[in-house]
């Protein structure tokens, strides 16, 4: 399996610079610099075919096309290392393992954008990550990598490292850009568009860890190798798959975009724990819909996942066995998204409090069988609420009135979680 | 211009325009708890979602988060946003209190009004609701955090329209929360706006708490006389006694909402001291009686001593037709013309101002809000016309400068550049600016304005020429240059710390910009809500201080004082107490219990502009009536001494003895006059005042008539070729050091209406003399110590402050009506400053 972005790994520590670049890296920055005119950079992530690896899967090359040649200064480059999906932890071992890749990414999209601030927004758990970002930011400045006149190029960067005050609704792009203002972190709709007016009204482009990490490898290969990285044509590149649930070997992994669920889950992730059947799975994080059994099969990557009703979201697999009530799973991640609202939107503010107070009624054997149309009923309605955090937190409870609705009747016929009495 | 169709009626609107203000436009209300046509559009409450059905989106949408555009067909009425909307009320309804009967926004609540009209009848919720403290956030506002639907007007209100931060947003999700950090009075002037803004309960009027709900109030729209902006309201009153103002709508002046001034002054109305009866000093008698003794002893005097030893006085806070009245009255018996201004340098200052505007440089307060460019001069907007410091703030969001020319340390809720200039320099340094604007490459040259620079300089005293300090000079081609790279720029000028030339050399300043094709304007603040009035009835009229002279020298025997109260705005009280002593008779016609009413040997109580219907012209010009909201009569609460309902059965109303001034002086005239004159109706007395000034009043019907007109000045008013003369500088402070002291306005505690308001007493701060850091340390005085003012005729304590953004040699007094102190401007006028 070709490792990419997980080339340094180790299992005991952080690749160091020296090593980064013996492997090639920075290359992809030299190459670049001075060198290409901003628009063939973008050129080139399009011709990749390089998705977001946030959860969108918004082409990167598009994103920054839209910022205008004449757009007004100073630009920014922010890196969204707000890592809280539930289940999501592909960033923090990315940072862990090879930090130079996305400082190296920043700056290539720094530059094919002008954007001479670099901000890594990082979850505020994250400290030891923003510690490792920092010294090796520190690093590659002394090496020349960042700061004043990159390279003799006569493009300057400057990045430092931000830490969330710890809201899930801090990772959410625009609700990023006030939060980095010192603002409330609510989101804002478009238009405008951030890369129009982002932080403080200036173009702003965010992108993924792993986005950004993905950059300087496209650079260096060429968008031909980049595709070819895929395991079906359709796709593009690797992809950090985090598995965790009631599989043996719970982890991050670097597998082509495109690997089927089973193969990951089976051959990767050790296959089920001893005793444990498959039940269903969140393909891609608590914000992503239950994928039925049929599905076990599917293609893992965005176009895929898309055209089947589902997200591939950050691709982070939940697993659920047999023995997993799916009530209490969704009514836990219920809890989650509740008490991560922002606060903006009546939907979202009151609609998933009380989504959850219904869940917890249904698990706790007060359910009454008319929850179940009004569960549905607003699982419908919080789709129109103001950004995507609601629909997003809908998803599980939706998936589970479709798929699993005779789970939740049990629940409610028999006032009692039927799990918990069997085990 | 996009053409679309909603609920089958076709609209055009302009572009931007959003699909929620484009079927208002139609006449279709969508509902709406976030969005508001001031603070625009938020997204927040879902509430407004309609279905697109044809165009560029379709489905569910948010009205308010959508631009109008070709082609779009909307359904307000389609079953799927009907059900979305009553499933946003369901959820707003979860955690409402459900409290109503003890709420007092019940009755005229929005939330109430779109939950029974979206259909939410049942509550599926069980659990218990969310609940909040509520804080203490001063005097004025009421907070019941329970009732919140965090629509976050309140929010975007205060922090991103007003820009004050001690009120926000806290918490998150279902646990957000609007409110401040710590409980505390809110700092900002225009907080009461948050009671008209809030769709339910949450913020609601302190003051009217529990004093009746809508239906109970009679209600007439009116206007705020407590600054010369002319601030449109609704006054609501109950049992003869006035409850609640709240902004009303008027797009050309204040746009949707008032400051707290405006809301919480009307105290003055109310207040139990409040002269109910005609008297004749000292014993009460009835209105014929004081009408015939008023007329015997005027007789007298006019026989004894002449016509022209009766003078006159009225004030800014007059209305019209009670200076018309006057004005009428004193021509017809001879008597001297109407006194309105307080001293020549003011009524040199306003008559200046009303020459110098013209219907293609006046511009209301709506066109400040649309400049690119804002240069206030003399003036301090959140003191003298608070709602022009929110309307600043609107320009400069939108991009706009704003550069402040003014010797006190003037503070805006805006960026904004502050030049200081001592009063007697900012002649000097107009002058210079405009000469840099004249210097700059192809300037066409002045074009002939309407009044010559002799004109404007003949009678008056000439301004001391003082060179401008040099980081000024530096300033002013920046300043210059600015201006002339503006397209919309306007000229706020204050009256109340200059004089005439001043006001001139503004008026000249945007005659060039003008020439340059600048789209300019000039916006001048006046001393009172019909201070432009005063000046239209009374141009030649003698100044107080002139009066006060001409009685002490035995020239007036008698006076008649009509709504003014000289004693507030000259207080060397002894002076002006020998002065009334020196008098054979003082009549006194007024609403207020003022001074001048414990001296006065006969007192005509009139109504206020709540009671009766008055013309008030603001200070761009701006005729505007007020309408009766209810009738004059002592408020019930007086009466029965809180005892309801009242046991006692009569016919009258109680404590109804006031009429309109202007009547009052009619009939006086009528009594004096030898013929047979008879008495005139409202609109008769308007016939006589459009013949002897020109403007007419408004017949239109009465929707057209809320927004008020401006006057074609021109054309319809005659007014003096020339401002009568100015008076010399104020007091000098230190005589060694060249330290002017001036008094000046602040936004509690010196206006005189709110001042017989209880609740804005309470919270006006304490008066403190101003002065540049490095004035102080010349006279040795310290920041924050108390300091003596001595002057021959009084001994003044004040708290001093230092201030880096004062001018240098120059200090400042708010007119603050617990200080009694000696007039600035009086030619005898000397003070020192001793520390404490």
């Amino acid at each position: 399996m070709t490792q990419v972005l997980f080339k340094n790994r180790h299992p005991d520590r952080i690749a160091t610079m020296e090593e980064y670049r013996a492997g090639g890296g920075y290359d992809a920055l030299t190459a670049v610099l001075g060198k290409y005119p901003r628009s063939k950079v973008q050129q080139l992530a399009l011709d990749a075919v390089l998705l977001g690896r946030g959860g969108a899967g918004f082409p990167a090359g598009k994103k920054w096309m839209t910022v205008a040649e004449t757009a007004p200064f100073p630009r920014y480059m922010v890196c969204n290392a707000d890592e809280m999906e539930p289940g999501t932890f592909k960033d923090r071992v990315l940072i862990h393992t090879d930090p130079h890749q996305i400082i190296e990414g920043m700056v290539i999209v720094g530059y094919s954008v002008m954007a001479e601030r670099g901000i890594i927004f990082i979850r505020a758990s994250y400290e030891n990550a923003a510690r490792i970002l920092e010294r090796e930011i520190e690093r590659a400045t002394t090496a020349g990598f960042l700061g004043d006149n990159i390279l003799g190029s006569g493009f300057s960067m400057k990045i430092s490292v931000h830490r969330s005050a710890g809201r899930y609704i801090c990772g959410e792009n625009t609700a990023q850009i006030n939060a980095i203002q010192g603002k409330r972190a609510n989101p804002i709709q478009p238009p405008p568009y951030a890369t129009e007016k982002g932080l403080w009204n200036l173009p702003t482009v965010t992108h993924n860890v792993e986005t950004l990490a993905c950059v300087p490898h496209i650079i260096r290969n060429g968008p031909e190798w980049f595709k070819s990285l895929a395991a079906i044509p359709t796709a593009a590149g690797t992809k950090l798959y985090c598995v965790s649930g009631a599989v043996q070997h719970p982890g991050c992994f670097e597998l082509p975009m495109g690997t089927r669920l089973s193969d990951i889950i089976e051959n990767h992730a050790g296959g089920m724990q001893a005793g444990c059947a498959y039940k269903t799975c969140l393909p891609g994080g608590a914000s992503t819909r239950f994928l039925p059994k049929s599905l076990y099969d599917i293609e893992m990557d965005f176009d895929t996942m898309k055209k089947a009703g589902h997200r591939l979201g950050t691709g982070s697999i939940i697993v659920f066995d047999e023995k997993t009530c799916l009530v209490g799973a969704t009514l836990n991640m219920m809890a989650f998204f509740a008490r991560e609202s922002c606060g903006w939107c009546t939907p979202c503010r009151e609609g998933l409090p009380y989504m959850r107070d219904i869940l917890a009624r249904i698990e706790a054997g007060d359910g009454k069988p008319e929850d179940i149309p009004l569960l549905r009923q607003m699982s419908k309605y919080v789709w129109n609420s103001y950004c995507a955090l609601a629909p997003g937190a809908a998803s599980p409870v939706e998936s589970l009135l479709t798929y699993f609705e005779d789970e939740v009747q049990e629940h409610i016929h028999q006032h009692q979680c039927p799990f918990s009495s069997k085990g | 211009m996009p053409k679309l169709i909603i609920d089958g009626r076709h609209i055009e609107v302009a572009p931007g325009v959003k699909v929620i203000a484009a079927a208002e436009q139609a006449g279709i209300m969508i509902p709406r708890f976030c969005y508001h046509p001031a603070l625009g559009s938020a997204g927040a409450c879902r509430m407004c979602a309609v279905k697109f059905l044809e165009g560029p989106v379709h489905g569910l949408q948010m009205s308010c988060m959508m631009e109008a555009k070709d082609g779009m067909v909307v359904s307000t009425t389609d079953d799927e946003a009907v059900d979305f909307r009553r499933f946003v009320i369901e959820l707003l309804m979860r955690n409402h209190p459900h409290d109503c009967p003890v709420c007092d926004e019940g009755g005229h609540c929005l939330l109430q009004d779109e939950t029974v009209s979206s259909g939410h009848v049942m509550r599926r919720h069980i659990g218990k609701k969310r609940t909040h403290r509520d804080q203490y956030l001063g005097e004025l506002i009421q907070h019941e955090m329970n009732r919140c639907i965090h629509c976050y007007r309140c929010r975007r209100f205060y922090q991103d329209f007003c820009g004050y931060h001690d009120f926000g947003a806290m918490g998150s999700a279902n646990r957000t929360c609007f409110g401040r950090y710590a409980d505390g009075p809110l700092e900002n002037p225009f907080s009461g706006n948050l009671i008209d803004i809030c769709p339910t309960g949450v913020l609601t009027d302190k003051p009217a708490r529990f004093k009746g709900r809508r239906w109970d109030f009679e209600r007439a729209p009116s206007l705020c006389i407590h600054c010369s902006l002319g601030c449109a309201t609704i006054v609501s009153a109950r049992y003869r006694e006035l409850v609640r103002v709240e902004a009303r709508h008027n797009p050309a002046v204040n746009g949707h909402f008032i400051c707290d001034r405006g809301r919480f002054g009307f105290g003055f109305a109310n207040h139990s001291n409040r002269p109910h009866h005609a008297r004749i000093a000292p014993a009460a008698a009835t209105y014929a009686d004081a009408l015939q003794a008023a007329v015997n002893q005027l007789t007298e005097i006019s026989r004894t001593f002449g016509s022209q030893a009766i003078g006159t006085v009225s004030s800014s806070r007059a209305g019209m037709e009670t200076l018309m009245a006057l004005k009428i009255l004193a021509s017809a018996q001879q008597w001297r013309s109407p006194s309105c201004f307080q001293d020549a340098r003011q009524r040199n200052a306003v008559v200046s101002a009303v020459i110098r505007l013209s219907p293609d440089t006046a511009v209301c307060l709506h066109d400040v809000e649309c400049s690119d460019h804002i240069l206030v001069i003399a003036a301090d907007p959140i003191a003298e016309a608070p709602m022009l410091a929110l309307a600043l703030r609107q320009a400069w969001r939108d991009g706009a400068r704003v550069t402040v020319l003014d010797p006190r340390p003037v503070s805006l809720p805006c960026e904004y550049t502050h030049i200081p200039v001592a009063p007697k320099q900012l002649s000097a340094v107009l002058q210079k600016l405009m000469n840099a604007l004249l210097s700059s490459p192809d300037t066409p040259q002045f074009p002939p304005l309407r009044t010559s620079d002799d004109a404007h300089n003949a009678g008056t005293v000439s301004s001391p020429s003082c060179d401008p300090k040099p980081d000024t000079a530096l300033q002013l081609p920046l300043l210059a240059a600015s201006l002339q790279s503006s397209q919309r720029p306007v000229i706020v000028c204050g009256t109340n710390i200059v004089s005439g030339t001043v006001v001139n050399a503004a008026a000249d300043l945007v005659m060039q910009l003008r020439a340059s094709r600048k789209n300019a304007g000039i916006f001048n603040i006046l001393p009172g809500a019909n201070a432009f009035g005063a000046a239209i009835a009374s141009p030649d009229g003698a100044s107080f201080s002139e009066i006060l002279t001409a009685i002490e020298s035995g020239e007036i025997q008698a006076l008649l004082i009509a709504e003014s109260n000289p004693v507030r705005w000259f207080p060397d009280r002894a002076r002006i107490r020998n002065a009334f002593k020196k008098l054979k008779l003082l009549v006194a016609l007024d609403y207020l219990p003022t001074p001048v009413l414990d001296v006065a040997h006969i007192i005509f109580p009139t109504q206020t502009h709540f009671e009766t219907p008055a013309v008030f012209i603001n200070q761009e010009g701006r005729m505007q009536q007020t309408s009766m909201v209810h009738c004059n009569g002592m408020p019930l609460s007086q009466q029965t001494a809180g005892k309801h309902p009242p046991r006692e059965f009569r016919h009258d109303v109680p404590g109804a003895g006031a009429k309109p001034a202007w009547q009052v002086l009619l009939e006086l005239n009528a009594a004096l006059s030898a013929v047979n004159t008879p008495l005139p109706s409202y609109s008769e007395l308007w016939e006589q005042i459009e013949q002897e000034t020109g403007i007419a009043i408004d017949r239109r019907p009465d929707s057209d008539i809320l927004e008020g007109r401006r006057l074609r000045l021109e054309t319809q008013v005659h007014l003096p070729e020339t401002p009568p003369p100015d008076t010399p500088p104020p007091i000098n402070l230190q005589e060694d050091m060249s330290l002017e002291l001036y008094p000046v306005e602040s936004f509690c505690g010196t206006e005189e209406l709110s001042a017989y308001a209880p609740i804005l007493c309470r919270m006006e701060p304490m008066p403190e003399l101003i002065m540049h850091p490095s004035d102080a340390a010349g006279c040795g005085l310290t920041d924050g110590g108390m300091v003596t003012i001595q002057s021959d005729a009084v001994t003044l304590d004040v708290r001093l402050k230092t201030a880096a953004g004062t001018a240098t040699g120059t200090a400042f007094l708010p007119r603050h009506r617990q200080l009694v102190w000696r007039q600035a401007g009086s030619t005898d006028s000397r003070a020192s400053l001793l520390q404490k």
